[in-house]
C-alpha cells in the first residue's frame, strides 16, 4: 500500500518542479506515470495508441448475431435433460433447442457471417475481425464482467483501460485517460467494473454520464456562479499559499492547490467536448443520433471518436441489455438495430479521419448464449441462457487482422473448438496491440507484481495483423 | 589451460569428483538448480511434451544442444557473457527476456550464479552429490512445514532475514528510565546520523491527537486547556490522551480501523447486492470492544469462535460476523459447491490476513512462492472451516445496543413494500386483462401484454424481497455461524435458519487438498491445522486441533492468541503504531510473509509485542505507551529536512513526525462536527446520509430488474451521523468518500492510500453535501459571535484549531462582503423534494428502455438540512469562507 504514494510523490516533484511548467503541467490524473518507465509510448513498437471498448453488456448470443448454426434448425425444439453436481439451477433440469429466429448471410470480400438484422456494420466486414475462440469461467453476469473487464472474477482488480493508461500515460493533461460511457443504468458489479483497484487513484475510469452531469460534480450547485467560484478559488489559493510556505517539502500540498485549477478548467472544457451539437448533421444522422432506436448508443459512439480525438487513451462504451433468456428475436434484434449503425458509423468516421489504423476497436460482451434453454414458467419460449463455453468477439482496426474470422465452435455453437483460449490471453493480446506486454505491465502490490491476465498468458497471433 | 582441465575434470563425470567441490558445482548444488526448477522448469522441462522452443533444460547435453531460437550458443561452458541463457536471463534482449514475466525476473545475483556457473565450466553433479553438497554448504535455513506438494519444495532455504515474523519474540532491554519507543527509535536516528525535529506545538499536537485516537477535530476549549497545561509539563499529553480514549468516540475511531481490516460492509455483493440487515451489530460489537478495552487476545476468539465457546452469550454470536464479512451470494444462476468454496476462501484468506498478516490465498493453488507456507497448511487452515455453517441466529438485543430509529425505519420499508405491492396489484390486473394466448410451439412475446410491464413485474418481485430482508434489521438477529454439516442451498434471499440438529441434515465438506485449486479435483486427505512454519520456527507446542464434530474453530482461536504465537501481537501491534504514524514497523500490516516489507525497527515491535501481552493485551495501554514517547510529540516539520530526504528517504526514521491528510470519514465528520451539526449518538441501524444525488437516483443492474433508489434518512439528525454508521453498500458506493480514498469491502484493507486527483476538488468544492455543511457552519457562527473579525476567528478556532492571523482576517471578511454583495442579488428557492421519480431502464425482453415510476415515501418525512432559501445573505455569504476553510490544506491535512 505504500507503493503507490511512494510513486506519486516522486513524480508531482518531477512534473511541478523538474519540468518547470508549474501548475499547468498538472494533469486530470496526478502524474504517476511521468515517471513511471512504460509511459514512455509501450513496451514494444505497436500499431494501436488507443482504444475503444464496445462493451455489450449481459452476454450476447454468438448464435444470433455472427456464427450461424443450421445444425439448430434441425433439433429446433429437441427436448433433453441435464442434471449434475457442476450445473446450477439454471443449467440444470428440462432443455431445448432453440434455433436462431434470423437469417444469416455473407458479407464483404471475405464472407463474413452476419445474421439479417445487421444493415450496416456488414459494410465493413473486411475491416473486422472475428473471434471465436474465447471461454471464460463464469455464468454470472457480475463475475463474469469483473473477469472480462479486470482479469478478476471477483472484482477489486484495475480494469484494462486502467491498465493501458497505465502504461501508456495520457495524450491530453485536462482530460482522464480513461473514460467510461455507461448506460443509464449500471451494470450489475457496478462501477468496479471500471475501477482502478490497487493502481493508483489516477487510473480509475471516470463515467461521462449519459444524463444529469456528465462529470460528478463538475458544476456547483444552483446558485453559484462562476464569479463566485473563482473568488473562492482565489481566497483558497492565498490560505493555502501560507499554509504552504511553512512546509514546502510537503509536494502532495502542492499538488492539491494545483488539482483545483484543474477541476476548474475542466468545468469549463469538459462540456465542450460533450457538446455534439458542434457536429454536423449529416454526421450525427450517420451516428442515428436523434432517431429513438440508434440515439442513446449513436451519442456514445460519436463522443468515443471525439474524446480518443482529443487524446483520451481508452474509451469503454456500454450497449446492453442483451441477457435474452426469452424473446430473442424481439429483443436481440431491437438491441442489434440499436448498435449497428451507430458502430457502422464510428467505424466509417475513424477511417475517414485516418484514426482506424491506430485505434484498437473491441467488439464483445461478458460470455455468449447456450444453444438451449430451459422450461421457466412453465413454458418455452425463444431464449437463451448464459455460456461461458462460447461466443463471439470482434476486433478492428489497431493491427488486427481485418477480414478474418478466427477459431470456431461446434455444430449447434455450445463450445468453442478452434483457437481456443481463456480470457486471459485474449488481454494479453489486447495489451501486445497496444504495445504493452503483459508480463511486464505490473505493479507490486500485496507482496507480489500483479498482471492484468492474473498470472500471465499468451498472445494469440492468428488474431494479429 | 585451467579452464579446459576443468571442463575435461567436469565431463568425465563422477569418478573425477575430487572431494572439495568446485565453484561451479557448488553454484549449480547450491543455486542453478532450484532456480531453474522455480523460474525455468515449466516451461522447459517439467512437461517434456510441451517443452517451449524445443529448449530442453532437463540436462546439462539438452542445455548443450539448445533449442530452436539459439542452439550450441545457450550454453557455452567457459564463456558466461556470451552464452543466451545469461544473455537473456538478464533482460538485455528485448522481446526475449526470460523467464518472460517481469514478475519472475531473476535478480543481478541470480544472473551473476549463472554466469560464473558457466564461466565455471557448467558443472553438472549427479544427485547424490548435489545433496551431499547441499547439506555441507547451503546458505540459508530450512523450516519444518507440515507436507510440501513437492519435495523440493520442502527441502527449499530461506534467507534468514524474511522469516523474521516466525521466530519467538526477542525482547531487549531498556535501561531504566528510559522511554521503550524512544529508546528503539533514537538508536536508528544515531545510526544515521539524523537530529530529531522539535517537538510539536501545543495546538498541532492536541489536532494530532485528537484525530488519531478519536477522529474527530479538538473543541477549541479543549485546545485551549491543553496548550496551557502542556507549557508546564509534557505529561499533560499523557492526561489528555487518557481522556480522548475515555470517550466513546475512541471506540468508534478505532472500530473504523479494524472495520477496513474486517471487509465490513451492509450488503452482499454481486449480482443481487442484499442486504446484510443485522451487520450493524457486528459494527457496534466493534466499537464496544474497542471502547472498553477488550483484550485482545479474547476478541480475536470471540470473532472466530464466540459460538464455540459460548453460544448462549449474544456478545459470542454476534462477534463471529466477522467470519461472514466478504462478498457472498447464491443465486440459481451459480453452483452451490462452487459458492461454498467462494466463502471457505475468503474466510482462509481473511482469517490469515487480519490475524496473522498472511496472504493465505498465495497458497491455495501451489505450495507458497516465497514463504514457508505449503499448500496443505492453506488447507488445513480450511479445514478448520469446513464445518462451519452460515445462519442468521436469534440474538436478544444487549441492553448497550441501539434501538434508536427502529420504528421510523420499519415504517419507511414498510412503505415502501406497500407501494410496490399496489403497484403489483395494478400490474397485474392489467396483464390478466390483456394477456392473450401465444399461438407459436414458442413463445416469442405475443401474449399482448406491454414489455416494460413484463419487466416491471420481474422488478417490484426482486425488490420486494430486497425491502423484505432489510425488515429484518430490526429484529433480534445476528449475522452468525454454526458447526455442523453442510447443505446445500440453491437460492439464498434472506435468513438462513439454524437447523434443529446441526449434524443430521447435510454432508460433510472433504478436508482434502484440492489440486490446483479447482473444488472439483479432491488430492490428499488434510487435518485442522494452523501455519506449520509458525510453530516450528516459533516453537509453539501444539496439540492436533479436533477433527470430525469438533469445535475446530475454537482449537485455531486459541492457536493464534497463544502467546507462543510469533504472528499474532506483532501483527496486532504493528496495525496500532501504523494508525498512529501512517505506517507500520513492518510496511505491509497484511503480510509479514518474505514478500512484505522487513521491519524498520525489529527490536522495537518486538518491545511493544511482548509488552502488549504483558500488559493483558490490551490495545488501550499500547496505545498510551505509544503517545507518551517522544518521538510521538515531534513536529511534522524539521529544521534540516534536506538531511532528512538523504539520509533517510523512505521517511521510516521518525526524525519528524510524517504529516497525512485526513480518512475520507473523518473528513465528512469533520465538516458535520464544525458546522455543529454532527449527532454524537453512538451505533444503531446503519444511517443513510444525503449522497450525491445523481448516484441516489442512478439506476443500477441486480438480477432480474433495477434495484430500488438509494433514498437518504428523513431527518437531519439521522443522517448528520459518523461516517462510521452510514450504510455501506457494496454496490453503490458514496462517490464522496470513494473520492477520499475509502477502501472496497472486497478484502481487507491494511493501510489507507491517500492520493490526490482532480475529482476530489470537484466534490469538495460543487457536491451539495459540502455546500450544506458550509452554510451549516456560516449559520452557527453568525449565531455564536458578532463582530466580523470575531466570526473568523471562531471560524479558525473550530475549523482548523487555531486563531487566524491578521493577514487572513482581512482576506476572510473582505472575500465575506464580496460574497455578501452578489447573494444580496440572488433569490434561493426552496428545494423540492421529489415523492416519485421515473426512472428508464431496458426491458430485458425487447431490448428497448421503458419508463415506470418509482415512489419515494421518504419524502414525506424528509427534512432537509439548512437551506440556502432558510438563510439570509449576510450568512450565504459567509458560507462562501466556510466552503474555502473545508477545502483548505490545512483542514485536511494534520501536522
Amino acid at each position: 500500500m505504500k507503493q503507490p504514494n511512494l510513486v506519486a510523490t516522486l513524480s508531482r516533484r518531477e512534473a511541478l518542479y523538474g519540468l518547470g511548467t508549474g501548475i499547468g503541467s498538472l494533469a486530470f490524473s496526478s502524474l504517476a506515470q511521468a515517471e513511471n518507465i512504460h509511459s514512455v509510448g509501450g513496451h514494444h513498437p505497436a500499431q494501436a495508441k488507443r482504444c475503444i471498448f464496445l462493451m455489450m453488456e449481459g452476454g450476447p448470443s454468438h448464435i444470433d448475431t455472427f456464427d450461424p448454426k443450421p445444425e439448430l434448425d434441425k433439433r429446433h425444439l429437441q427436448r433433453f435433460k441435464r442434471s449434475g453436481e457442476r450445473e446450477s439451477a439454471m443449467s440444470s433440469g428440462e432443455r431445448y433447442f432453440v434455433k436462431s429466429p434470423f437469417d444469416f448471410e455473407k458479407a464483404g470480400q471475405c464472407g463474413a457471417d452476419f445474421s439479417s438484422e445487421w444493415h450496416h456494420l456488414k459494410n465493413h466486414a473486411d475491416d473486422m475481425c472475428f473471434y471465436r475462440g474465447c471461454q471464460v469461467e463464469s455464468v454470472n453476469h457480475p463475475t463474469a464482467c469483473y473477469h472480462l473487464n479486470t482479469g478478476n472474477r471477483f472484482g477489486g482488480d484495475p480494469a484494462v483501460g486502467a491498465w493501458v493508461t497505465y502504461g501508456l500515460g495520457t495524450l491530453n493533461d485536462n482530460l482522464p485517460g480513461f473514460v467510461v460511457l455507461p448506460r443509464a443504468s449500471y451494470p450489475q458489479g457496478g462501477a468496479s467494473n471500471w475501477s482502478n483497484g490497487f493502481l493508483p487513484a489516477d487510473y480509475q475510469g471516470t463515467p461521462l454520464r449519459p444524463q444529469g452531469s456528465p462529470i460528478l460534480d463538475l458544476n456547483p450547485p444552483a446558485g453559484m456562479t462562476r464569479m463566485d467560484q473563482r473568488s473562492n478559488l482565489d481566497l483558497l489559493a492565498k490560505l493555502n499559499g501560507k499554509h504552504f510556505q511553512k512546509r514546502s517539502e510537503q509536494d502532495e500540498l502542492n499538488a492539491r492547490m494545483s488539482s483545483y485549477e484543474l477541476a476548474y478548467r475542466m468545468q469549463m472544457e469538459v462540456p465542450g467536448i460533450l457538446d455534439l451539437e458542434g457536429e454536423t448533421e449529416k454526421t450525427r444522422e450517420a451516428y442515428g443520433i436523434g432517431d429513438g432506436k440508434t440515439d442513446s448508443f449513436g451519442r456514445k459512439c460519436l463522443l468515443a471518436r471525439r474524446l480518443v480525438e482529443k487524446g483520451v487513451r481508452f474509451v469503454q462504451a456500454y450497449a446492453g441489455n442483451w441477457d435474452s433468456h426469452d424473446y430473442i428475436s424481439r429483443a436481440h434484434g431491437s438491441l442489434i438495430r440499436s448498435v449497428d449503425k451507430p458502430i457502422a458509423a464510428l467505424l466509417s468516421d475513424l477511417k475517414a479521419r485516418g484514426l482506424l489504423e491506430d485505434t484498437l476497436v473491441v467488439w464483445c460482451g461478458e460470455f455468449g448464449r447456450t444453444p438451449d434453454n430451459g422450461i421457466r414458467g412453465g413454458g418455452t419460449s425463444y431464449g437463451r441462457d448464459h455460456n461461458p463455453k462460447a461466443m463471439t468477439m470482434w476486433f478492428a482496426g489497431g493491427g488486427t487482422k481485418a477480414g478474418h474470422t478466427i477459431g470456431a465452435t461446434d455444430e449447434i455453437g455450445a463450445e468453442a473448438v478452434e483457437c481456443i483460449h481463456h480470457i486471459r490471453d485474449v488481454h494479453c493480446t489486447w495489451l501486445n496491440l497496444l504495445g504493452l506486454n503483459d508480463n511486464k505491465l505490473t505493479y507490486y502490490h500485496a507482496g507480489r507484481y500483479k498482471q492484468l491476465s492474473q498470472f500471465g498468458g499468451e498472445v494469440i497471433d492468428e488474431l494479429i495483423a | 589451460m585451467y579452464l579446459r582441465c576443468l571442463i575435461v575434470l567436469v565431463s568425465f563425470g563422477h569418478c573425477a569428483y575430487s572431494d572439495e567441490p568446485t565453484v561451479g558445482e557448488k553454484l549449480f548444488s547450491l543455486h542453478i538448480k532450484p532456480l531453474f526448477a522455480e523460474k525455468c522448469m515449466a516451461c522447459h522441462g517439467d512437461e517434456p511434451e510441451k517443452i517451449k522452443s524445443d529448449f530442453d533444460m532437463r540436462t546439462r547435453n539438452s542445455m548443450l544442444h539448445g533449442g530452436e531460437l539459439f542452439e550450441d550458443e545457450v550454453l557455452i561452458p567457459g564463456q558466461g557473457e556470451r552464452s543466451y541463457l545469461y544473455i537473456l536471463s538478464s533482460r538485455v534482449e528485448e522481446d526475449l527476456e526470460m523467464p518472460p514475466k517481469q514478475s519472475d525476473q531473476l535478480t543481478d545475483e541470480e544472473t551473476g550464479w549463472i554466469r560464473d556457473w558457466i564461466n565455471d565450466g557448467a558443472p553438472w553433479p549427479d544427485e547424490q552429490r548435489i545433496v551431499e553438497i547441499q547439506e555441507k554448504y547451503a546458505e540459508g535455513e530450512k523450516v519444518v512445514t507440515s507436507k510440501a506438494l513437492s519435495e523440493d519444495w520442502q527441502n527449499r532455504r530461506y534467507e534468514s532475514d524474511k522469516l523474521w515474523a516466525y521466530r519467538p519474540i526477542k525482547v531487549d532491554e531498556v535501561p531504566e528510565g528510559k522511554h521503550p519507543v524512544d529508546w528503539f527509535i533514537n538508536q536508528k536516528l544515531e545510526e544515521l546520523g539524523l537530529e530529531k525535529a522539535p517537538v510539536a506545538s501545543a495546538r498541532e499536537l492536541y489536532r494530532r491527537l485528537s484525530f488519531g485516537l478519536t477522529g474527530l477535530p479538538p473543541l477549541p476549549s479543549e485546545v485551549g486547556d491543553f496548550e496551557k497545561e502542556f507549557k508546564q509539563s509534557k505529561q499533560a499529553l499523557s492526561k489528555h490522551a487518557k481522556k480522548l480514549m475515555a470517550s466513546p468516540h475512541y471506540g468508534e475511531h478505532f472500530a473504523r480501523h479494524w472495520l477496513d481490516v474486517a471487509r465490513y460492509a451492509d450488503s452482499g455483493g454481486f449480482a443481487n447486492d442484499y442486504s446484510r440487515p443485522n451487520a450493524w451489530r457486528y459494527r457496534d460489537y466493534v466499537v464496544r470492544a474497542f471502547h472498553e478495552d477488550k483484550p485482545y487476545n479474547q476478541f480475536v476468539m470471540e470473532q472466530i469462535a464466540g459460538d464455540e465457546m459460548d453460544s448462549d452469550k449474544v456478545e459470542n454470536l454476534v462477534a463471529t460476523g466477522f467470519l461472514r464479512m466478504g462478498p457472498w451470494e447464491q443465486t440459481g444462476m451459480s453452483v452451490f459447491k462452487e459458492t461454498r468454496q467462494l466463502w471457505l476462501d475468503d474466510v482462509t484468506d481473511s482469517v490469515g490476513q487480519a490475524f496473522l498478516a498472511h496472504a493465505m490465498q498465495c497458497a491455495k493453488c501451489h505450495d507458497h512462492k516465497f514463504d514457508p507456507v505449503p499448500t496443505r497448511d492453506y488447507y488445513g487452515m480450511m479445514a478448520v472451516f469446513s464445518t462451519t455453517q452460515l445462519a442468521e441466529r436469534k440474538a436478544p438485543f444487549l441492553p448497550s445496543e441501539s434501538r434508536d430509529y427502529f420504528d421510523s425505519y420499519s415504517g419507511l420499508v414498510q412503505s415502501k413494500i406497500a407501494f410496490y405491492n399496489q403497484q403489483n396489484a395494478e400490474l397485474n390486473e392489467k396483464m390478466k386483462r390483456l394477456r392473450k394466448e401465444e399461438k407459436g410451439r414458442a413463445k416469442v412475446g405475443d401474449n399482448g401484454l406491454d414489455p416494460g410491464d413484463e419487466a416491471s413485474q420481474s422488478r417490484i418481485y426482486k425488490n420486494l424481497i430486497r425491502h423484505k430482508i432489510e425488515l429484518d434489521r430490526v429484529e433480534p438477529l445476528t449475522h452468525a455461524v454454526y458447526t455442523g454439516k453442510t447443505i446445500v442451498r440453491k437460492n439464498v434471499q434472506g435468513r438462513l435458519e439454524l437447523p434443529e440438529t446441526p449434524w443430521k441434515k447435510g454432508y460433510f465438506d472433504s478436508d482434502v487438498i484440492y489440486s490446483g485449486g479447482d473444488v472439483y479435483s479432491e488430492g490428499e486427505a488434510v487435518e485442522p491445522s494452523g501455519l506449520s512454519a509458525a510453530e516450528s520456527l516459533g516453537g509453539m507446542t501444539v496439540s492436533p486441533f479436533p477433527k470430525g464434530k469438533g469445535k475446530r474453530r475454537l482449537a485455531l482461536a486459541k492457536w493464534i492468541v497463544d502467546e507462543k504465537n510469533p504472528l499474532t501481537a506483532r501483527v496486532m501491534v504493528n496495525r496500532i503504531w501504523s494508525w498512529h504514524f501512517g505506517r507500520g514497523i513492518a510496511g505491509n500490516p497484511n503480510n509479514f510473509g518474505g514478500t512484505g516489507e522487513l521491519p524498520t525497527h525489529p527490536g522495537l515491535l518486538d518491545f511493544l509485542a511482548n509488552w502488549f501481552m504483558e500488559n493483558g493485551w490490551s490495545v488501550r495501554k499500547l496505545n498510551h505507551l505509544i503517545l507518551s514517547s517522544q518521538t510521538y510529540r515531534r513536529s511534522s516539520r524539521h529544521p534540516d529536512q534536506k538531511s532528512v530526504d538523504k539520509k533517510d528517504p523512505k521517511g521510516i526514521s521518525y526524525a519528524r513526525f510524517l504529516p497525512r491528510r485526513l480518512v475520507a470519514e473523518e473528513i465528512r465528520d469533520a465538516m458535520l462536527q464544525v458546522s455543529g451539526e454532527l449527532n454524537p449518538r453512538l451505533g444503531g441501524i446503519p444511517s443513510r446520509p444525503d449522497i450525491n444525488p445523481e448516484v441516489a437516483f442512478q439506476p443500477r443492474q441486480i438480477m432480474g430488474g433495477t434495484a430500488s433508489v438509494y433514498e437518504p434518512d428523513p431527518l437531519p439528525e439521522q443522517r448528520n451521523r459518523r461516517t462510521l454508521y452510514a450504510e455501506k453498500l457494496r454496490g453503490l458506493r458514496d462517490p464522496f468518500l470513494e473520492a477520499f480514498n475509502q477502501p472496497g469491502s472486497d478484502a481487507s484493507c491494511e493501510l489507507r492510500e491517500s492520493s490526490t486527483v482532480a475529482p476530489q476538488a470537484l466534490t469538495l468544492l460543487n457536491a451539495e453535501e459540502v455546500h450544506d455543511r458550509a452554510l451549516a457552519f456560516a449559520s452557527r457562527l453568525v449565531k455564536e459571535r458578532k463582530s466580523e473579525s470575531a466570526v473568523i476567528y471562531r471560524a479558525f478556532e473550530l475549523s482548523l484549531g487555531r486563531s487566524p492571523t491578521r493577514e487572513e482576517v482581512m482576506a476572510c471578511v473582505a472575500r465575506w462582503k464580496s460574497a455578501t454583495k452578489s447573494e444580496n442579488k440572488k433569490k434561493p428557492t426552496k428545494p423540492s423534494y421529489p415523492r416519485k421519480i421515473k426512472r428508464t431502464v431496458m426491458a430485458e425482453k425487447t431490448g428497448e428502455p421503458y419508463d415506470f415510476w418509482e415512489f419515494l415515501p421518504v419524502f414525506d418525512w424528509y427534512q432537509g438540512d439548512l437551506q440556502r432559501s432558510d438563510a439570509d445573505a449576510r450568512t450565504r455569504g459567509l458560507a462562501h469562507v466556510c466552503l474555502v476553510l473545508f477545502n483548505s490544506n490545512e483542514f485536511l491535512y494534520l501536522d
